[in-house]
């Protein structure tokens, strides 16, 4: 089979290097400046096979149809490398002529370590590649393949990129990446490292669901049923049911909020979270009662959204002020601050009731004097409360008169309404007895 | 010169990847008996007569370094920039491995001016003077150093035309084997199976697409200037 082979590539080079050196030979004698018969033959087989004819060292006319050379340089050069030329011909005769010859290996060797070596990407594999050149529209990464892979801008990274080197691709760098496209017409592979980056996202987000913590995402789009979220690099899906109800949709677009998962899964991509499940946690750090810092985010003819620690309550306008408000925005206007008292917070819904009336030294302060309210607003809200804690330990007496009685009390549960109000962290130890008027 | 061993073993060859040929219908038909076979759409360059045609190459090379013979060698693919100009360096070759420029070789005469030029820059620039200029002017010939230098950076040492031409990629180098045809210099190039074989001198049929390959034949061709010059100088 060797011998069949060697004399099969023997007799094709043979062939070639026959009329390629006979080409060259005529087209050095004719350099000497005489235009032999040969020459014909030479251009006749050059013209057949196509080799390039070697424009003669003189510059002179070879033959007819064979433009003249003008090159003063090949003109001027004294003629030193012809011995040059001369030997690297015969060396290349001699290649062809003696294939094996000093070669350590042999063919059969050769054909069978070609399996061992074979190399097979498929789309979807992981590869470990070296970057070695990081252009304006991507970089190039050695694998190890036939040729080296590309990795464009669009999939280096979950992100818009400007340049690749962001991501940290600079020339000497080994990372991982995934063939996403092989064997373009240039033989070469493209590579992605968004999928790799996904995979991670995914997996991130589910350990998140699993611990239950509450992230932040950047609202990016509305659309009809709810919003678009960006987390982790991933979109998610906030329906409208799930954000908290004192923000429209619409202006929650391109603002961060507070979100938790609901559902994540990843063979079907649904990412849905939710911004009520995540709000609904920092109201049970208001108690009833309890005086807060607000700033008035829009007003309404019913009254004002008045924006503390997050979340939005309503201050209604009958608990504005004691005297009769024909409208809010003869008091209060968006930006004000003010501290404001919370009346009831419904979790459910997330829905806190405000009011400033009750923080009101005299009645109808707040329209003529807002600033005293602010400063006694402390006072008033624990005057208010001891008048809360009045009101129910008058009811409390009330009903044990009625059970004493016998009669039908009412069978409230006062622990839990007392609990409810805040009143178990009340201290009633500075407070007067109730004295009968 | 009696022919030396090169070192020229089959696994370092696979193992670069030096045996992996363009895909099947990219081919040149002049390439036929150097191609092995074709396997999965890419043809398989025979190994053995790429081995024996790169000891040949090898043995011109050092027979030629013993002589005194200058070499050019030139690639300008992105694969093979930097790797070019660190065996060049280490070979003392001139080389080009940015782009080519258009009569580099049978417009030498130009090119020297340039290279006068760009020497003339440097000179001012390491004696400070550039910094003496109104700022623009100073902005100016700095950019033309940089150009110089980037284009020229490679045969900045060269006096005279090359004496052999080790060109990389035939397919990108197209005017570089046309000048050296044109000026009867000798040339060894690494033809791929989309070349055409009988354009240069000796073809060494291997992959010039990857970086392990190009790596691996530069270093053995550059060994084997190394070898000459240093035989030159044993002699003397």
């Amino acid at each position: 089979m060797e011998i069949a082979a060697a004399m099969a590539t023997r007799s094709v080079a043979v062939s070639t290097g026959l009329c390629g050196q006979g080409s060259r030979e005529v087209a050095r004698a004719v350099g000497g400046g005489a235009i032999q018969s040969s020459s014909l033959l030479g251009m006749k087989s050059s013209r057949l096979l196509g080799v390039k004819l070697r424009a003669p060292t003189g510059g002179q006319v070879v033959a007819a149809g064979v433009s003249r050379v003008q090159c003063r340089v090949a003109v001027a050069t004294p003629r030193v490398k012809d011995d040059l030329m001369a030997e690297a011909e015969e060396r290349w005769y001699n290649a062809l002529e003696s294939p094996l010859e000093g070669v350590e290996f042999t063919y059969e060797e050769f054909a069978d370590a070609l399996s061992k070596y074979d190399f097979s990407f498929e789309i979807g594999d992981t590869v470990k590649g070296i970057v070695f050149k990081a252009d304006y529209n991507g970089a190039l990464i050695d694998i190890g393949a036939k040729a080296p892979a590309y990795l464009p801008l669009e999939e280096a990274c979950i992100y818009k990129l400007k340049s690749v080197e962001e991501v940290g691709l600079v020339a000497g760098v080994e990372e991982e990446f995934s063939i996403i496209r092989d064997d373009d017409k240039n033989g070469r592979m493209i590579l992605s490292m968004k999928k790799l980056q996904h995979d991670f996202s995914w997996e991130r987000c589910r350990q998140l669901q699993m611990d239950d913590v509450t992230i932040r995402g950047k609202a990016l789009s509305a659309n009809r049923g709810g919003v678009v979220v960006d987390v982790e690099g991933l979109r998610g899906f906030v329906p409208f049911s799930q954000i908290s109800a004192r923000q429209n949709p619409e202006d929650v677009v391109d603002k961060e909020l507070p979100l938790k998962f609901l559902e994540v899964d990843e063979e079907r991509t649904r990412l849905v979270l939710s911004n009520r499940k995540a709000i609904a946690e920092n109201h049970i750090a208001f108690g009833i009662g309890s005086v807060v810092v607000g700033t008035v985010q829009s007003v309404k003819p019913y009254g004002a959204f008045v924006d503390i620690g997050g979340v939005s309550g309503l201050l209604h306008i009958s608990q504005i002020s004691h005297d009769r408000l024909t409208s809010v925005e003869t008091v209060l206007s968006p930006g004000d601050k003010l501290k404001v008292m919370i009346l009831s917070q419904d979790k459910e819904r997330s829905r806190i009731s405000l009011s400033t009336k009750k923080l009101e030294p005299t009645p109808g302060d707040m329209l003529r004097n807002p600033a005293l309210v602010y400063e006694k607003a402390d006072e008033m809200a624990k005057t208010f409360r001891q008048r809360v804690a009045q009101a129910e330990a008058a009811a409390r007496a009330e009903e044990l008169r009625l059970q004493q009685e016998g009669g039908f009390g009412l069978r409230g549960d006062f622990g839990s309404t007392a609990n409810a109000l805040g009143l178990d962290l009340l201290d009633l130890a500075d407070i007067p007895p109730a004295v009968q008027v | 010169m009696k022919q030396k061993s090169w070192d020229i073993h089959l696994e370092e060859m696979m193992e670069a990847g030096v045996h992996f040929g363009h895909q099947a219908r990219k081919w040149n038909p002049k390439m036929t008996s150097y191609i092995f076979t074709e396997r999965k759409g890419i043809h398989i360059l025979n190994l053995t007569q790429t081995a024996r045609f790169l000891s040949e190459a090898c043995d011109l090379l050092a027979n030629a370094a013993s002589g005194g013979k200058q070499f050019l060698i030139v690639g300008t693919k992105y694969q093979a920039a930097d790797l070019v100009a660190s065996a060049a360096t280490r070979a003392r070759c001139h080389y080009v491995n940015k782009k080519w420029l258009g009569g580099m070789l049978t417009n030498w005469s130009t090119i020297e001016t340039r290279l006068q030029r760009f020497r003339d820059l440097e000179d001012k620039e390491n004696m400070g003077l550039l910094n003496q200029l109104p700022k623009k002017e100073a902005a100016n010939l700095k950019r033309q150093l940089a150009q110089l230098r980037k284009n020229l950076g490679g045969i900045k040492y060269m006096t005279s035309l090359p004496d052999i031409v080790i060109i990389i990629d035939q397919q990108k180098e197209f005017t570089a084997i046309q000048e050296c045809i044109t000026l009867g210099i000798p040339t060894i190039c690494l033809v791929d199976t989309d070349c055409n074989p009988d354009l240069t001198d000796i073809p060494i049929p291997a992959n010039d697409d990857a970086r392990a390959s190009i790596r691996w034949i530069l270093n053995k061709l550059t060994s084997a200037i190394r070898e000459g010059r240093y035989n030159s100088m044993e002699i003397k």
